[in-house]
């Protein structure tokens, strides 16, 4: 092997012994703290709850959402239902009007200029006066205990200031789709795991909810690069406030559907992360900032830099490889063939690098398992082996995106 | 310290599977070591007998081929350096230039028309076309199993295989074969050339083109 192909080996060995220290860390911290499981308690106390339903151009999803909201296992004068049109050109004022007049007691309607979602929630922050503030986006449904479930993790920690739920994706049938509710199966146990460690990095649009005391203390949801639900979460653990995971409190979304949508998504969420951590560098690796600055954010660059830098190794061997056989084809005359022999035990690559990805794989179908557990989430094996054999190709290419575009400084778009 | 006992128990494995193979690739050497010395014998005990027996009961081995290919991965996975991948293509060296004393003992007693290829390659080098030499050579071995082809590394310190590059006057410049007791032919040839260079193939061909399917191998000579 020659000197820049061994340090191509290098460099994947440390890009996988990152993963696996990684996988193993949050396994351990879960054998530490279980999850707890669901109990039939009630809340001591209801707050005063106020649902903010961002939306623009949701005809599709609006009436569903808000119904979902309406069907909360929560006292009715206890909570109210928000819809913050943002300007949209379809029918969705329409069906938020309708929404509001058929529930005038629980559900208030608004209409402003397009602003982003950002505006949107702060529009809707700004006229409610309720305790609790939760966000719904427009393409997500609620679970009907959910609310219930976050107001116990609220009451359980009086110093936790913020939650998140346990989001699954909403009926997946596509392939994309099925990737995705493997991927999210995947998030909740990361989700749960960063919270053992007082770690989450997002607070997803899909059902988070937040103190009021959060936005007087640090101010309102920022343009953050378009994905201000991020950047709240790490001004949140610049200003010490605590996030925790409501495991119990599921929510679905719907995921996109079509590989252009996916990556669009993707390298929003993508960039968003590299632009904040980028507007908040002071917080990588300082101490000070708790888990967030010295485990979750570090490893969250270092993960994405590796999936670059491993997406670009098998890239560069595959062409490497196609390149030299055409090439040895064209001088030999040799045409393709395939020897029995070959498919003999004896001929299967046995490095140590495969036995280590084998490991991260398998901590991986670990942490899957594991996340469907704590959620009793359903994981397909027509999902799995979709997720397994495709990620690994799709995930490069918003990673690539994300990168190019943060290095540019041009925003993406979230519409 | 987790991920670090993965990482050694990952090369743990990987060298328990590289060592199984070195014992496949000596469990292979010494079968063939044993074919070719009761070959010896064979040969020795039918003294001037019938070539028909001979015919029948035919005393080369057809492991060498596969022993060819599994060299070559463990020369991959090991490296051309390691000792132990050395001390196995010696013996594999030797058997093959015992094998091809027996083919040249067996062709005088008994005529028939052998095809073989002496190919002489290098690992160090000195030789850029020998990794495609040695696919075109691998394809011609698959495609006419009756074609005997003893790779051999030129640099190999080996005492017989300096008598065998001197008995058949073959000078440094790689690769070098000897096809059929003719003199040696250097450089890279490609497919087609090789076809022109080896007439005999032909015939091999329209006699084993039903069969061909039981050797297959790397003569890789990177």
């Amino acid at each position: 092997m020659d000197i820049p192909s061994n340090l191509g080996s290098l460099g994947v060995y440390l890009c996988l012994f990152v993963a696996l220290y990684f996988e193993v860390f949050l396994l351990m911290s879960y054998l530490e703290k279980k999850p707890a499981t669901k109990t039939a308690d009630l809340p001591k106390r209801y707050p005063s709850v106020a649902m903010l339903v961002p939306c623009f151009n949701e005809a599709a999803t609006l009436a569903q959402t808000v119904e979902s909201l309406l069907l909360l296992q929560y006292p009715k004068e206890k909570m109210r239902v928000l819809i913050i049109d943002d300007g949209s050109t379809d029918t969705t004022r329409q069906i938020g009007e309708k929404l509001a007049m058929q529930n005038p007691s629980q559900v208030q309607f608004y209409h402003k200029e397009n602003g982003g979602k950002y505006t949107a929630l702060n529009f809707g922050i700004s006229h409610s006066t309720a305790e609790v503030l939760g966000c719904l986006d427009a393409d997500s449904f609620v679970a009907s205990d959910a609310l219930i479930e976050a107001v116990k993790q609220f009451e359980g920690d009086t110093s936790i200031m913020a939650i998140t739920p346990a989001m699954k994706v909403y009926r997946p049938r596509k392939v994309l789709e099925l990737i995705q509710a493997v991927e999210y199966t995947f998030g909740i146990f990361y989700k749960k795991m960063f919270d053992n460690l007082s770690a989450i990095n997002v607070l997803p649009g899909p059902f988070s909810l937040y103190k009021r005391e959060v936005f007087e203390r640090i101010g309102m949801f920022k343009h953050a690069h378009n994905t201000e639900d991020m950047e709240i979460a790490f001004r949140m653990h610049a200003n010490g406030l605590k996030i925790a995971n409501a495991h119990n409190a599921f929510v679905y979304t719907t995921v996109p559907s079509t590989f252009k949508t996916l990556i669009k998504q993707r390298t929003r969420w993508s960039q968003g992360f590299l632009q904040n951590a980028r507007d908040y560098k002071y917080m990588v690796g300082n101490p000070r900032f708790g888990n967030f600055g010295t485990l979750v954010l570090p490893f969250s660059l270092l993960s994405f830099a590796a999936g670059l830098y491993m997406a670009g190794y098998a890239l560069y061997h595959l062409g490497y490889t196609l390149w030299s056989k055409v090439a040895d084809i064209s001088v030999t005359h040799v045409p393709l063939y395939l020897s029995p022999q070959q498919l003999s035990w004896f001929y299967i690559n046995t490095s140590m690098m495969l036995f280590v990805i084998l490991a991260v794989l398998m901590g991986t179908a670990l942490a899957i398992i594991l996340g469907k557990r704590i959620a009793d989430t359903e994981v397909t094996v027509k999902a799995l082996v979709f997720y397994f054999a495709l990620f690994g190709f799709v995930a490069p290419v918003w990673l690539a995106r994300a990168a190019w575009g943060a290095a540019l400084a041009r925003e993406s778009k979230w519409r | 310290m987790i991920t670090a006992a993965i990482f050694g128990t990952a090369f743990y494995i990987a060298s328990r599977i590289d060592n199984q193979r070195i014992a496949e690739i000596r469990a292979t050497e010494d079968t063939i070591s044993i074919d070719i010395l009761s070959s010896e014998t064979q040969f020795e005990l039918l003294g001037n007998v019938d070539c028909q027996t001979l015919a029948q009961n035919p005393v080369l081995s057809d492991e060498l081929n596969t022993l060819a290919s599994q060299l070559s991965v463990a020369e991959q996975n090991l490296g051309d350096t390691n000792p132990e991948v050395i001390q196995l293509k010696q013996q594999y060296s030797l058997l093959e230039i015992k094998d091809y004393v027996l083919l040249q003992n067996i062709t005088n007693k008994c005529g028939g028309k052998p095809v073989y290829i002496l190919y002489f390659y290098s690992n160090s080098g000195d030789c850029p076309d020998c990794n495609q030499m040695g696919d075109v050579l691998t394809y011609l071995r698959n495609q006419y199993p009756g074609l005997r082809v003893y790779a051999f590394d030129y640099h190999l310190d080996l005492s017989a295989l300096s008598t065998l590059k001197t008995l058949n006057k073959v000078n440094g410049t790689l690769p070098a074969m000897i096809i059929n007791n003719r003199p040696p032919v250097y450089g890279f040839k490609n497919l087609d050339q090789m076809m022109a260079l080896i007439p005999e193939l032909k015939t091999l061909a329209s006699t084993t083109s039903a069969t061909s399917t039981s050797n297959s191998s790397s003569t890789k000579a990177k």
